[in-house]
């Protein structure tokens, strides 16, 4: 919790890895300044290379997106709404009541606890750590581009052309070489307000309603938890408190894993090669 | 009364008392001239000031943070003044959790007021000596004579200035020459950043070091600081990397406009790669007077060097030279005591310059009571006596020595920097480096006690006077004479803190109370008044006069102002900062990771005026003023709002002042539409307002730019100079008085 | 590496010059709900994050849609031949064995030549996931190569010797053996490519998980016999296969256009991907029955070859189509209905100067192929 320094779950040093703990990040936007700490302390660590984009104009976003090159990315919303209690200035229209609230996010990859990613790697190059986060063996890794589509967040991607690990696919790591040495992972470690909260899942899923009721008291209506464990992706690891809907923070209201359309395609799979088999057969046979 | 004090009215009622005063001064400041002035409605205001206010009292403190929104207007100091009315009357100072805290830009600008990189000031915030007619400060004896004060802390100081004296000049300070005091420069006028430049321009400045600035980009109307560069003779710029103040000769608008001609441009200059702050070690102070040691993390690079390894090496040669010379100019060269041990590497080693700064007995001497482990010069000598543990052992005898006296004991007899510390106890983080003066966490504690010397709460107990001890004690160090009691009361003829009762807090001040009609040391008035802005869209709602008075303006050809309302500018413009970007860019336009983050330059505006001017979001525009244009992307945003000044609609532009024409990720400069102006009492530049005009289409690049500003901009379609501005050469603000909280003698 | 920055800005700003000024209607203020309109009551509604799209779009390039191509063809080639061979019709036994034959070394040739990483090939075979399409594919492909291949060489070996005279049973028995499992593995091939891209995240191709294999399974079926028919073979059993498989594409053809699942799958009928696939369509299904309906075989067999093709393509820029719409996924999750009260202004609106820059620059990161 802020204010605990470096005895707070972001700093201390752990054993998580070793203790087989599943962790997990909850990043709450209520109380995040988009000063993009995490963004860049990924990327320096990870050694990541920029993608430089044109000025976008989407308010302060200039990164558009996680993919192969952004593994933390912070959104920046403007809405017309009031963001709780807070003394509001003087309006635009002049007439009073004109309410409006910035919110930003710091989105990651959310290491589901079922990963289309993970399932659909078809040389086992993305695996379940100790820790239960979802990670990319960069040295096996071919390239086949297959964990991207099969990614119900849109978070993993190939990275095209640019060095380090040109054509290989890329997201969160979790920072996974930090955990195995007992570190914290860096954005957790960077973020000043910690709106990234790292830590054992256990607490921080409890954290997390206990920070919905706080907000929801404090005239946050709008607060709601987003980890959908109710579909088969049957919850995520990295899980988001979000003021208003999921869509506007670029997350699926109803995330699939792929895998559940198998059955049904494997089926038609082996159902078109019979009949083709018969029928081939059959009409050779009797013309 | 007849002794001189002066006399107090505690009913509050005489007409004349301070409080009185107050009152009518501030009668007119209504919470509707509230609204005239800042557009802020009555009922917000009314919201704000209880919800400020009721937060102060014995059981509840408020602090006051600002940082530049508030200091960078020709009243920023006015402003800041009233901050600290307001918490005085509220009793938020010297208390936790209360007090006034300037948000420091980098991580030692406070340190670099202790001990200054300002012209006007030596370290300890003792003023600089002026020789002028109209104060000779010559002889030392003459300045102690002004500014010793007979009660309070400046009581001692000869002590400080003496022990300062020692510190620079060694054994080349003695009595029978005022301890070196002629060896130190005299300022004779305004030499600080805007004044200078001013006169560089004018090509009264022949050589310039420029170490970890950029004004090409940072400066006011940084189109004149560009041409006023190029009437250098020489520059030496030390860097990280080639920043537009050591490229503007081939790399500006100017040089793009044909204004500037590279091959033209007589200034010679000198790039020194410069080491990063992760790449050297040293001390930061920050805003609360904490000093806090950092180790090396990596060496630099190739041939960065630190600052440090710059001015040694160099003062090592300067010195060289004048010992060879016998010029009599070169004197105080020769008489400096630059004694400093080296590392391998040529750097002076930086714990020997805190020791000095914290001060020691002058005398060498060896042995266990003897010298602190590195008080050995590079021969090898003991070069001085053991280290100092408190500033009150600060004498004016020359026994001791002292680089900056408040930081006394930050190095002490035991020769441990306290500055290094890192074990933080308690509620104040007391074991984690230290804050001057004496580790005392929160400045005028005495202040947290009733006059009694009982806490205010239990709550809020800092500090606090133990009767059986019969002495202060509490949570921090007593800011406070140890052993006076609460109700002790001066005899007539006492001197120093001995002269300040014993419920007095702001032992500073002779009287040792805070002070909300200030006498002496301001140019403009014994208490804060509104005036507008330079430029400003309205004029003034409470007074006739709409700018400060003794506001610096430059009055000078290429520095035109808009008069107050001008419709060739009607909008309000002002600056902000990126969290993604650093100042003037040097440390953050360079770096990829930082720049992908916000790549070009924008203006924000407000949805209304977009509207009004047909402008669409993302738009290439450009911002104009009387000095110049520069072109961004338009951002159309709700976070920007008109405001509804006495009727009128003023609307705002907004714009981060980061970019520059150098390097990778190029863009406007804000700065190019600033105007110089300086507030009087500091010379802060009023950076952070000027009047503009949008005009929705791109500006030509080249040299038709000043054709197409003629006619889009229409500086000849009105008067170019404020109704208030004195003409050329009249005399103007940045009159000389001893800044930065020292200000002699009451009279 | 500055340099890289520099020159890559200077292009964008010099692209932002000659593109000029904005597009989008009206004053916008940049994120959240803020409408057009100051003050209009659509303000309280959700509006998704600047119409950036939730997925990302497949990676795969040309290679991808020309191997389906392939590997159907090749595949059902192989049931053709085993087909042959019971019929003891061993010229057509090789010429199907020279179609499997070469699709089964142009297959791995083309999904490695897609490879981020094509040295990292055989990383396919270090595990088999049945729950990865992509994984039991690989094996499949190798299964098939593994048969056809040398199955092709036997059977022209085992058929310089019928000339020759003198026959090896050996051969033979080996030959044959190939050929049938070149007919197994081949069923699959033609197949799997359907539940490869049904198996994913992407609603356009998830939402006919069913359809897909049959589709490409047929269409390989259909593309088999062309190739035979085109080789010269002129035989009922053929023709009728054509025409089964013509029919089979007729069917889907119809499917697609009665069973539409809102925006969730538009891209499949709109826009350039929507077209793509039509034509497609049109050529291996109506078209290719008519002609042969006609009697026009070669000209009905090219067509279903043609259409089989394009279709792939179709397949595959609807994917990427409907990944970058941000509305197909949102619709597929949360139907048309909560989609029409959560609209996507920035989504709905030629996009602004600057995001064309970033279109350019960045096309796997905000193109919006459909409203673009
Ligand atoms: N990321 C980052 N951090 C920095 C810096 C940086 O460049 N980048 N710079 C450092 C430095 S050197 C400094 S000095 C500090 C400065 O820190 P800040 O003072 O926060 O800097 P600004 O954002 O320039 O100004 C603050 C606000 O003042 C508002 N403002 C403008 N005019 C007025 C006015 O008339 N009245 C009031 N009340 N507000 C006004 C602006 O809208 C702006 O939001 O930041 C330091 N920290
Ligand atoms: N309009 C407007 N103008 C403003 C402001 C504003 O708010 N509005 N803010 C003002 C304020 S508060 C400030 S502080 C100034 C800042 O303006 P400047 O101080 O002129 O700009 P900086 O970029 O901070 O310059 C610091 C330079 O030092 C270099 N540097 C970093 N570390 C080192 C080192 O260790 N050694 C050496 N030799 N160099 C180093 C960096 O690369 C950088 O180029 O701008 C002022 N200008
Ligand atoms: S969010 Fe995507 S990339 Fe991350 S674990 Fe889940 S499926 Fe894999
Ligand atoms: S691209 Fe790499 S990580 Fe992704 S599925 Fe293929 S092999 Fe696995
Ligand atoms: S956990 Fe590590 S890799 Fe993942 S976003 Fe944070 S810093 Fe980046
Ligand atoms: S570091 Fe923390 S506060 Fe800063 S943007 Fe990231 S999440 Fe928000
Ligand atoms: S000092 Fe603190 S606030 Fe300032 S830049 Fe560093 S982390 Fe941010
Ligand atoms: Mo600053």
């Amino acid at each position: 919790m802020i204010g605990e320094g470096i005895l707070s779950s972001n700093q201390k040093p752990h054993k998580h890895v070793q203790e087989e703990v599943p962790v997990g990040f909850f990043t709450d936007p209520t109380v995040c300044i988009g000063c993009k700490a995490c963004e860049v302390a990924c990327k320096e660590w990870n050694n990541v290379p920029a993608e430089v984009n044109p000025w976008t104009g989407h308010s302060y976003d200039n990164t558009l997106s996680l993919g192969a090159s952004t593994w933390r990315h912070v959104l920046f919303l403007e809405e017309a709404k009031p963001r709780g209690p807070q003394i509001a200035g003087p309006m635009g229209n002049g007439n009073g009541q004109d309410p409006f609230r910035w919110v930003f996010l710091s989105d990651v990859c959310k290491h589901c606890e079922v990963a289309g990613c993970l399932e659909s790697c078809p040389t086992g190059a993305i695996m379940r750590t100790e820790t239960q986060s979802v990670y990319v063996q960069d040295d096996v890794c071919n390239g086949c581009g297959y964990c991207v589509v099969s990614c119900p967040f849109g978070v993993i991607d190939r990275r095209e052309n640019t060095a380090p690990g040109k054509g290989g696919a890329f997201k969160c790591t979790f920072c996974y070489d930090r955990q195995i040495s007992g570190l914290t992972p860096a954005c957790a470690k960077a973020c000043p307000t910690e709106s990234i909260r790292f830590g054992p899942l256990k607490d921080l899923q409890v954290e997390g309603r206990k920070r919905v009721q706080e907000l929801r008291a404090q005239s946050y209506q709008d607060a709601q938890l987003y980890d959908p464990t109710e579909t088969s992706v049957r919850g995520i690891h990295a899980f988001f408190l979000l003021l208003g809907r999921p869509e506007n923070y670029r997350l699926p209201p109803r995330p699939e894993v792929p895998t559940i359309y198998l059955a049904a395609a494997y089926g038609s799979v082996v159902a078109t090669a019979l009949l083709a088999l018969a029928f081939v057969l059959c009409v050779f046979a009797f013309l | 009364d007849d002794l001189g004090h002066p006399k107090r009215d505690l009913s509050l009622q005489h007409p004349r008392c301070v409080f009185q005063i107050l009152k009518r001064h501030y009668s007119r400041y209504t919470p509707e001239m509230v609204q005239k002035v800042t557009g802020c409605p009555p009922d917000l205001f009314q919201r704000v000031a209880e919800a400020f206010t009721s937060c102060s009292g014995p059981e509840k403190t408020a602090a006051i943070c600002y940082a530049v929104g508030w200091t960078q207007h020709t009243v920023g100091v006015q402003i800041i003044r009233a901050a600290s009315i307001l918490q005085l009357l509220l009793g938020n100072i010297g208390r936790p959790g209360g007090g006034i805290l300037a948000l420091r830009g980098h991580a030692s600008i406070q340190g670099s007021t202790d001990i200054p990189t300002l012209y006007d000031a030596l370290p300890g915030y003792l003023p600089i000596p002026r020789g002028t007619k109209e104060y000779d400060e010559e002889k030392l004896s003459k300045f102690l004579e002004t500014y010793t004060n007979s009660t309070g802390l400046w009581h001692n100081l000869p002590a400080y200035t003496v022990s300062l004296l020692k510190a620079y000049y060694g054994r080349s300070a003695r009595q029978d020459n005022e301890w070196g005091w002629r060896y130190l420069p005299r300022i004779n006028r305004d030499h600080s950043h805007l004044a200078y430049f001013a006169e560089m321009k004018q090509g009264k400045v022949e050589g310039f070091f420029l170490m970890g600035q950029n004004p090409a980009v940072g400066g006011q109307h940084s189109r004149f600081e560009r041409l006023a560069l190029s009437k250098l003779k020489w520059m030496v710029v030390r860097d990280m990397v080639e920043i537009e103040s050591a490229c503007w000769w081939y790399k500006s608008p100017e040089i793009e406009r044909g204004e500037l001609k590279t091959e033209e441009i007589g200034t010679e200059i000198f790039l020194l790669p410069a080491a990063g702050h992760t790449e050297k070690e040293g001390c930061f102070t920050n805003t609360q007077r904490l000093l806090q040691f950092r180790e090396k993390a990596v060496n630099p690079p190739g041939d960065c060097r630190s600052e440090s390894w710059f001015i040694h090496q160099l003062a090592k040669r300067l010195i060289a030279r004048a010992r060879a010379s016998n010029d009599p100019l070169d004197e105080p060269l020769r008489a400096l005591d630059w004694w400093y041990p080296e590392n391998e590497e040529g750097e002076p080693v930086v714990e020997c310059v805190l020791a000095e700064i914290n001060g020691w007995k002058t005398d060498p001497q060896e042995g266990p009571e003897g010298v602190f482990k590195s008080g050995f010069d590079r021969d090898g000598r003991p070069h001085h006596g053991p280290q100092l543990g408190r500033y009150e052992e600060l004498k004016a005898d020359g026994s001791t020595a002292s680089g900056c006296w408040i930081y006394t004991g930050v190095l002490g007899r035991d020769g441990v920097s306290k500055a290094a510390r890192r074990e933080a106890q308690g509620r104040y983080g007391h074991g984690w480096g230290f804050t001057w003066p004496s580790d005392r966490r929160i400045i005028y504690n005495r202040a947290s006690a009733r006059p009694d010397g009982s806490p205010w709460s239990k709550l809020k107990e800092l500090v606090w006077w133990d009767k059986d001890k019969g002495e202060w004690t509490g949570l921090d160090v007593p800011d406070f004479k140890k052993k006076k009691a609460p109700d002790y009361r001066p005899p007539p003829d006492a001197e120093g803190l001995n002269g300040q009762p014993g419920d007095a807090p702001f032992i500073l001040h002779e009287d040792g109370l805070g002070w909300i009609y200030v006498p002496k040391g301001l140019q403009d008035g014994p208490l804060p008044t509104h005036f507008e802005p330079i430029e400003s869209p309205v004029k003034n709602a409470l007074y006739r006069r709409n700018t400060n008075p003794p506001v610096n303006w430059f009055t000078l050809e290429e520095n035109p102002k808009a008069v107050p309302g001008d419709p060739r500018f009607p909008y309000v413009l002002s600056t902000f900062r990126l969290t993604e970007h650093h100042t003037a860019g040097g440390m953050s336009r360079w770096l990829s990771h930082l720049a992908e983050l916000q790549p070009e330059m924008f203006a924000e505006i407000s949805p209304e005026l977009a509207n009004q001017l047909g402008i669409q979001h993302g738009d290439h525009i450009t911002v104009v003023s009387l000095r110049g244009g520069i072109e961004v992307r338009a951002m159309v945003s709700r976070r920007i709002r008109p405001l509804h000044l006495n009727g009128k609609t003023v609307h705002q532009v907004f714009m981060p002042f980061h970019f520059g024409a150098a390097g990778p990720f190029p863009g406007g400069s804000v700065n190019d539409l600033m105007e110089l102006c300086a507030e009087p009492n500091i010379s802060i530049h009023e950076g952070k307002t000027c009047l503009c005009n949008l005009i929705p289409e791109r500006m030509p690049p080249g040299p038709d730019f000043w054709k197409w500003f003629q006619e889009k901009a229409r500086p000849g379609a009105g008067p170019n100079r404020h109704p208030e501005e004195p003409p050329p050469g009249a005399p103007t603000g940045g009159r000389l008085i001893p800044g930065h909280g020292q200000h002699g003698k009451t009279h | 590496m500055n340099d890289r920055f520099e020159k890559r800005l200077d292009d964008l700003r010099e692209e932002a010059r000659n593109k000029g000024g904005v597009t989008a209607a009206g004053v916008k203020p940049v994120g959240g709900p803020i409408p057009a309109q100051l003050g209009a009551p659509e303000a309280m509604l959700g509006t998704g994050y600047y119409g950036l799209p939730f997925l990302k779009p497949p990676v795969w390039k040309w290679m991808i849609a020309v191997y389906f191509f392939i590997g159907g063809l090749a595949g059902m080639s192989g049931l053709i031949a085993v087909a042959a061979l019971m019929k003891g019709q061993y010229q057509m036994v090789r010429v199907a064995m020279w179609s499997a034959g070469m699709g089964g070394i142009l297959s791995p040739v083309l999904l490695t030549w897609d490879l981020g990483r094509p040295t990292r090939f055989l990383n396919m075979l270090r595990v088999f996931k049945y729950q990865s399409p992509m994984s039991v594919g690989s094996w499949i492909v190798s299964a098939f190569g593994a048969c056809a291949v040398p199955g092709l060489g036997f059977v022209e070996w085992h058929w310089q010797n019928m000339q020759g005279g003198q026959l090896t049973p050996a051969v033979q028995i080996i030959a044959a053996i190939l050929v049938i499992g070149s007919g197994m593995a081949g069923i699959f091939l033609a197949t799997y490519t359907g539940a490869l891209i049904a198996v994913t995240a992407v609603p356009a191709w998830n939402l006919h998980r069913v359809l897909l294999p049959f589709h490409f399974g047929m269409a390989g079926l259909g593309s088999a016999s062309a190739m035979v028919e085109l080789a010269g073979f002129r035989q009922p059993a053929l023709n009728v296969i054509g025409l089964f498989a013509a029919s089979a594409q007729v069917l889907v053809m119809l499917y697609l256009e009665l069973r539409k699942h809102g925006a969730a799958d538009r891209a499949l009928h709109e826009g350039k991907s929507g077209w793509v696939l039509r034509i497609g369509e049109a050529l291996e299904g109506p078209l290719a029955l008519a002609l042969r309906a006609a009697g026009l075989v070669p000209e009905a067999a090219i067509a279903f070859l043609l259409g089989a093709l394009i279709s792939r393509f179709g397949w595959l820029s609807a994917g990427t189509a409907c990944a970058n719409d941000p509305e197909a996924v949102l619709a597929s999750q949360c139907g048309d209905k909560r989609l029409a009260e959560s609209r996507f202004p920035h989504a709905l609106e030629p996009a602004t100067a600057s995001s064309q820059q970033s279109r350019s620059s960045l096309p796997r990161k905000n193109t919006k192929e459909h409203k673009a």
